[in-house]
C-alpha cells in the first residue's frame, strides 16, 4: 500500500505568536463591541413600528432554528474531527478503516429531521408574508396614503389628500421632498413610484424595503408607534450617487401633525421688514406640544442634532432669529435669475419646475441634498457652491449650473459667496 | 484538397466512408513553444490555460475588493470617486463570478474529467480550444473599458458601471449611455457561449467516453457534479443570452423591451436575470462540492459516506435551482402567493444542500484523519459553506428579507458561500492536484500559513458585516455617514480584507515557488483513490499508457488492492489497442483561435456600432459596421475552414521499455 509522503511539521512557537499578535492588533484597534453593534440610526432590531417588528421577530425565528442547527451539527462536525484525527505518523499510516458505504436510516432520519426544522420557520413566514403585505383590513378605513416617487438622487412626497391652493387658482396635491412627515399610531400606506430607474424604499426601523419598479404599482405599509426620527435610504443600486439617496420620516403626534400640514398648506412665506417688525411672526408659526422623546439611541457624529433629532427638528420649523429681509429678497431675485426656477418649485413665489424637489418649506427641513447634509447655513452654502461634491452626477451639476454643447458640458452659470449667501438666507427663510 | 481514407477515432478501425480535406493552414505539430499553446486541443494544456487566466482574474477582482474595503474603511471617505466605486463593484461581482471561480472550475473539468472517466481527451478537442479562446475573447471585452482611465482617446466611459446584475432600465441609453455597459452585455453574451459550447464537451465526454466497467454510478462525485453543472449552464445560459440581446436591441436598435418610456416592462429583465443567475449559484458550488467530496474521502482515508445520496442531492439541488429564482425579487412587488411559493422553494432546496454536509461528516466519521492543507480547506470549506447555508436558510423568510434584502447581510451570506464555499474548496483543489499536474509538491508549513491567515482574514471581513446589514447598512453604497453606527465594523472589515489579501497573495506566491522548486513526487503523493492518480505526474499526453476497465467506485483504490487483476487487464488492452493502430491521439489546429479572434473583432466593433471609426483623429469610416461584419465573417471562414480540416489525428506507439513513438497515416 502506498504511503502518504510528507513531512507533518506544525507550526513553531513563533509562528503562533505572529498569528496572536496580529489578531491582537486587529481588535485593539477597533472597539470590538461596536463591531458589532445594532443600534444605529438604520437599525433592523431596534423597531418602532409592527411591520418592522413582525419581520424582526421572524428573523429571530430563523436565528434560533439555524443557531441550533450551527451548534448539533458543529458539535457533531467538531467531535468527529478531534475523535478520528490521526495523532501520529504510525495513526496515519495504519491499516485504513473499514470501506463503510453509508447508512439509509441515518440519511432519512437526518432529511426528516431537517424538514421538520424548516417546518418552524416556514409557518411564522407564510404568517408574515401576508402581515407585512399590507394595511390589514380592520385598520384600512383609519390608514393615511402618500405617495413616494424616487428620482436620481431624491425622494418626492405627495399626499394624495391633502390639496393646496394653486397660484392659478387650481389645486394639487401637497408636495414635500426627503422628509416624509406623518402621524404616530395611524397605519401609513405609500404607494411606490419612479421617474426613471429602480430605486427602494426602506426606512429600517418601520418596514423593510420595497422597490419602486418602472411601470409597477408597488406600495408597503408601517406604523410608526410612537412619534420620532427615523432614517431611511435608497437600498437599490440606482446609479452614480446611490449611496447618498437618503430620507427621513418623521412622524409626529395627530395634534402636531394637523398643525404641520396647516402650515404645509399655506403658500411659502414672505419676509418683508414690516412682517419682521411684527412680533406674531416671532414667535413658531408651528406650535409642538411637549413630545416624548425618540426611544430609539442614534448614536451620533453631530452630537447637536442626534441628541435629540425629533426635538431638533421641531426647533427647525420656527424662524430664525435675525433675519434680514433685504438679504431674503435678493436672495430671492437670484433663485428666478441663476435658473433655479426651472427644476425647482416654491409654491406662492416663483418657481414651477418639477424635475427638482419642491422647496416652499425647505428651510424647515432637517436636511438637504437627500438627507445627506444637516440644513445649517453653512452647509447649504457648500451645497450650492459645489453641488458635485456632494452628489456626483446630479441634474443641479449637470443641466443647471452646466448645460450640454454637444458631446460636452459647458458651465451655465456661476455664483460668487455673496450671492450664495443672498440664497441660502432666502431658502432658510422659508419655514 | 485531398482525400484520405478515415480512421475512426473510437476503434482506430479503418472505415469505408471517404473524407475530403482541405488544410489551409497545415495542422501544427509543435509540443513546447508559443505554437503548442496556442494550438493545443490537449485538455491537460487548456486546463492549465484556463487555471492560470482564472487566477490572474482571481487576483485582478481581490484588487478590486481591497480598493472597494479601503474606499469603506472610514465613513466620508473621498480615496476613490462616486463612478470608479461603481466600476469596481461591477467588475468585482463580475470578474470573480466569470472569470475567476467559473473558469477555475473549467479548469478543474478539463484536467480532471477525462482522466477520471478513462479517456485520452475529451469529446471534441478542437471545440474545447475553441471554448478556451472564446472565454478570453470575453474576458477582453468586460475589461477593454479600464483603458478609458488610462488613454482617453479610447472613450469606452470606464469599465461596466451597472453593477454584475445589470438591472434594466439602468442599463438604459438614456441613463448609461456610454459604451461601457454595450461592452459589458457583449462580454457576458460572449462568455456565455464559451461555457455552452465547453458544456456540451463535458456532457458527451462524461456519457460517451467513460473506460470499460465505468457504469455511472462508478463516476467519482466530482465528475458527477460537473456533468450536473454541464447541464444546468446549458439550461441556464440561454435565458440571460435572450435577455441580452434584449438589451442590445434596446440600445442599438430602438426596440423597447425595457425602456419605460415605450412600455416596456424593467422587471421582465429581473425574471429573465435570475432563471439564470439562480442557477449559477450552484454552477459556481457544485463543482466544490465535488472537489471536497473527492478531498474528505482521501484524506479520510475511507470512501464517501453515502455516494449515491450526495450523487442524488446534487442532481435535486440542479433541478430545485431552476426553481428558486425570485428569491432574488422578494422586494420587487411579487405579491404574497409567488412571494409564498418561493419562500417555501427555497426552504425546500435547504434539504439537499444539508444532506450534503451530512454525509461529509458521515466520511470523517470513523475515519483516520490526515490533516494535510487540503484537508483543512476542505474542512473549512465545511464549516464556512455551514455558515453561509443558514444564513441563507435565514433568507428564505420572506418578510425577514425585506430587511436584509441589498444590505450587508447579504454580502455576508453570500461571501460565506463563495468564499469560504467555493473559494475554500477551490484552493483546497489546487493544493491536492498540484503535485498531479507539476509534479511537484506544495510545502506543507506554508499551505497551512496560508489557510490560516486567509481564515482568519476571512472571517475577519465578512463575519462583522452580517452586523453592518441588520444595522441597516445596504449594499453597493460609495459612501456612508458617520453617525449610522458603521464606523467600526467597516474598519474591521477592511483589516480583515486585508489580511485575506496576505493571505491569498501566501498561498499563490508559495504556489509559484513549488513550480520551480517543489520537492518532485510520484504518481500518487496523497494515496488516493480516482483514476489520475494511477498515472505519471505530470500525465503523459495521453493519459493512459492502457485504457482501465473500472470494477468498483474508487477505481484507484480498488486497482491498489487489485494489482494482478488490473495488470492483466491493462496488459489485454495494450495489446488490443495496438493492433488496432495505436493510442489515437488528435492533432492540433490553428482555426479555434481563429475563429475566436474574429469573434473578438465583430464583437469589439459591434458594441460600438453606431459610433465613427477614427484614425489619427480622421473619420475613416461612418459607423463600426464594417469591422464588426469582417469580423464575424472571419469566424465564420475560420469555422467553415475548421470542418474542412478534416477530424485529423495521429497515432501513438508504446513499446515495452514504454519508450513512446508517433505515427502518422494509414494504419493496419
Amino acid at each position: 500500500m502506498t504511503r502518504i509522503r510528507f513531512d507533518h511539521r506544525p507550526f513553531s512557537r513563533a509562528t503562533r505568536a505572529l498569528v496572536a499578535g496580529l489578531g491582537l492588533v486587529l481588535l485593539s484597534s477597533c472597539k470590538l463591541a461596536d463591531v458589532f453593534d445594532l443600534s444605529g440610526n438604520q437599525s433592523t432590531m431596534l423597531t418602532a413600528g409592527p411591520v418592522a417588528k413582525a419581520q424582526w421577530d421572524l428573523f429571530m425565528v430563523t436565528v434560533y432554528v439555524c443557531t441550533f442547527i450551527f451548534i448539533v451539527v458543529g458539535a457533531i462536525l467538531a467531535y468527529a474531527q478531534v475523535k478520528f484525527r490521526a495523532r501520529s505518523e504510525s495513526d496515519e499510516h495504519a491499516e485504513p478503516p473499514p470501506e463503510a458505504h453509508g447508512n439509509p436510516f441515518v440519511e432519512i432520519g437526518l432529511i426528516a429531521a431537517s424538514v421538520a426544522l424548516l417546518v418552524i420557520i416556514a409557518i411564522p413566514t407564510l404568517r408574515d408574508i401576508w402581515y407585512t403585505h399590507d394595511v390589514p383590513e380592520d385598520e384600512k378605513g383609519n390608514a393615511m396614503e402618500v405617495v413616494a416617487t424616487g428620482n436620481q438622487w431624491w425622494f418626492k412626497f405627495e399626499y394624495p389628500s391633502e390639496l393646496v391652493k394653486l397660484p392659478n387658482g387650481g389645486e394639487a396635491p401637497l408636495v414635500t421632498g426627503n422628509e416624509l412627515v406623518v402621524p404616530a399610531g395611524i397605519p401609513v400606506r405609500v404607494q411606490l413610484r419612479t421617474i426613471d430607474v429602480i430605486h427602494s424604499f426602506w426606512i429600517p426601523k418601520l418596514a423593510g424595503k420595497v422597490d419602486m419598479m418602472p411601470n409597477r404599482a408597488n406600495f408597503l405599509w408601517f406604523k410608526a408607534d410612537q412619534p420620532g426620527y427615523f432614517y431611511g435610504q435608497c437600498a437599490e443600486f440606482c446609479g452614480e450617487s446611490h449611496a447618498i439617496m437618503r430620507f427621513r420620516v418623521i412622524a409626529l403626534s395627530p395634534r402636531d401633525y394637523a398643525q404641520w400640514l396647516e402650515n404645509q398648506k399655506a403658500p411659502a412665506r414672505t419676509v418683508t421688514p414690516a412682517l419682521l417688525a411684527d412680533a406674531v411672526d416671532r414667535s413658531a408659526r408651528v406650535q409642538f406640544a411637549a413630545m416624548k422623546r425618540n426611544p430609539g439611541e442614534a448614536l451620533s457624529a453631530s452630537p447637536a442634532f442626534d441628541a435629540d433629532p425629533l426635538n431638533a427638528w421641531r426647533e427647525m420649523q420656527h424662524p430664525e432669529v435675525g433675519e434680514n429681509a433685504q438679504l431674503i429678497a435678493t436672495g430671492r431675485q437670484l433663485f428666478a435669475a441663476k435658473t433655479c426656477v426651472s427644476c425647482h418649485s416654491i409654491r406662492g413665489h416663483e418657481g414651477i419646475g418639477i424635475s427638482g424637489p419642491d422647496l416652499t418649506r425647505v428651510g424647515a427641513r432637517s436636511t438637504i441634498a437627500a438627507g445627506v447634509l444637516e440644513n445649517t447655513h453653512e452647509r447649504m452654502h457648500a451645497w450650492i457652491k459645489d453641488p458635485n461634491h456632494f452628489k456626483p452626477g446630479n441634474k443641479m451639476w449637470f443641466g443647471g449650473y452646466n448645460v450640454k454643447d454637444g458631446d460636452n458640458w459647458k458651465p451655465n452659470f456661476t455664483m460668487n459667496d455673496q450671492e450664495i449667501d443672498a440664497l441660502v438666507a432666502y431658502l432658510h427663510s422659508l419655514k | 484538397m485531398a482525400e484520405v481514407i478515415a480512421q475512426s477515432g473510437f476503434t482506430g478501425k479503418q472505415t469505408a466512408r471517404r473524407a475530403t480535406t482541405f488544410a489551409l493552414f497545415p495542422r501544427p505539430t509543435a509540443k513546447t513553444g508559443l505554437v503548442s499553446w496556442l494550438t493545443t486541443v490537449d485538455h491537460k494544456k487548456i486546463g492549465m490555460l484556463y487555471g492560470g487566466f482564472a487566477i490572474l482574474f482571481f487576483l485582478i477582482g481581490g484588487i478590486e475588493a481591497l480598493m472597494i474595503r479601503t474606499q469603506l474603511m472610514v465613513p466620508n471617505n473621498r480615496f476613490i470617486s462616486a463612478q470608479l466605486y461603481s466600476e469596481l463593484f461591477t467588475m468585482h461581482g463580475t470578474t470573480m463570478i466569470f472569470l475567476a471561480v467559473m473558469p477555475l472550475n473549467a479548469a478543474f473539468f478539463n484536467l480532471l474529467i477525462p482522466i477520471q472517466v478513462g479517456a485520452r481527451d475529451v469529446a471534441f478537442p478542437r471545440l474545447n480550444s475553441f471554448s478556451l479562446w472564446v472565454w478570453v475573447v470575453g474576458a477582453i471585452l468586460l475589461n477593454v473599458g479600464w483603458i478609458s482611465h488610462f488613454v482617453p482617446s479610447w472613450n469606452f466611459g470606464g469599465a461596466p458601471d451597472v453593477g454584475w446584475f445589470g438591472y434594466a432600465p439602468l442599463t438604459s441609453k438614456s441613463f448609461t449611455p456610454d459604451l461601457s455597459t454595450d461592452f459589458w452585455v457583449l462580454g457576458i453574451q460572449v462568455l456565455g457561449i464559451s461555457s455552452i459550447v465547453a458544456s456540451l464537451n463535458f456532457i458527451v465526454t462524461i456519457i460517451n467516453l467513460r473506460a470499460p466497467g465505468l457504469t455511472m454510478m462508478r463516476l467519482p462525485v466530482f465528475t458527477w457534479m460537473a456533468l450536473v453543472t454541464s447541464f444546468l449552464l446549458v439550461l441556464a445560459l440561454p435565458a440571460i443570452a435572450i435577455a441580452l440581446v434584449m438589451v442590445m436591441f434596446d440600445r442599438n436598435f430602438g426596440t423597447n423591451f425595457f425602456e419605460v418610456s415605450g412600455g416596456g416592462q424593467p422587471i421582465l429583465w429581473q425574471h429573465l436575470f435570475w432563471v439564470f443567475g439562480h442557477p449559477e449559484v450552484y454552477i459556481l458550488i457544485l463543482p466544490p462540492m465535488g472537489y471536497v467530496s473527492e478531498i474528505l474521502p482521501t484524506f479520510a482515508r475511507k470512501p464517501l459516506f453515502g455516494y449515491p445520496i450526495v450523487v442524488f442531492s446534487g442532481i435535486a439541488i440542479g433541478f430545485i435551482g431552476f426553481g428558486v429564482w425570485s428569491h432574488h425579487m422578494f422586494t420587487t412587488g411579487l405579491g404574497t402567493v409567488a412571494t409564498a411559493a418561493f419562500a417555501l422553494a427555497t426552504m425546500a432546496i435547504a434539504v439537499p444542500t444539508g444532506v450534503k454536509v451530512f454525509n461529509w461528516i458521515g466520511t470523517l466519521w470513523g475515519g483516520r484523519i490526515v490533516t494535510r492543507v487540503p484537508m483543512m480547506f476542505a474542512l473549512g470549506f465545511i464549516w464556512m459553506f455551514m455558515m453561509g447555508g443558514l444564513s441563507g436558510i435565514m433568507h428564505s423568510a420572506a418578510p425577514a428579507d425585506a430587511q436584509q434584502q441589498d444590505s450587508y447581510f447579504v454580502i455576508a451570506h453570500f461571501h460565506y458561500v463563495l468564499i469560504g464555499g467555493a473559494t475554500f474548496a477551490l484552493l483546497a483543489a489546487i493544493h491536492f492536484w498540484f503535485p498531479k499536474f507539476f509534479g511537484r509538491m506544495v510545502p506543507e508549513f506554508w499551505g497551512k500559513l496560508s489557510f490560516w491567515i486567509i481564515f482568519v482574514g476571512f472571517n475577519a471581513t465578512f463575519f462583522p458585516m452580517h452586523f453592518l446589514g441588520l444595522n441597516g447598512m445596504p449594499r453597493r453604497t460609495w459612501t456612508y455617514d458617520s453617525n449610522m453606527g458603521w464606523n467600526e465594523g467597516n474598519l474591521f472589515a477592511t483589516y480583515g480584507a486585508y489580511l485575506l489579501g496576505l493571505g491569498m497573495f501566501t498561498y499563490f506566491a508559495v504556489l509559484v515557488w513549488s513550480f520551480f522548486k517543489g520537492e518532485k513526487c510520484g504518481n500518487d503523493p496523497w494515496d488516493a483513490r480516482t483514476l489520475e492518480w494511477s498515472i505519471p505526474s505530470p500525465p503523459p499526453e495521453h493519459n493512459f499508457a492502457a485504457i482501465p476497465t473500472v470494477h468498483a467506485r474508487d477505481a484507484w483504490w480498488y486497482e491498489k488492492t487489485h494489482k494482478e487483476e488490473i495488470a492483466q487487464e491493462k496488459a489485454a488492452h495494450i495489446k488490443a489497442e495496438e493492433s488496432h493502430g495505436g493510442i489515437h491521439m488528435p492533432d492540433q489546429s490553428w482555426y479555434p483561435l481563429f475563429a475566436a479572434i474574429g469573434l473578438l473583432v465583430g464583437a469589439y466593433n459591434l458594441a460600438q456600432l453606431h459610433y465613427p471609426v477614427t484614425m489619427f483623429g480622421q473619420q475613416v469610416l461612418a459607423s463600426h459596421l464594417p469591422l464588426a461584419i469582417t469580423g464575424l465573417g472571419l469566424m465564420v471562414a475560420a469555422c467553415y475552414l475548421w470542418a474542412l480540416e478534416g477530424p485529423g489525428g495521429y497515432h501513438l506507439h508504446i513499446d515495452a521499455e514504454g519508450k513512446v513513438t508517433e505515427s502518422r497515416g494509414d494504419h493496419h
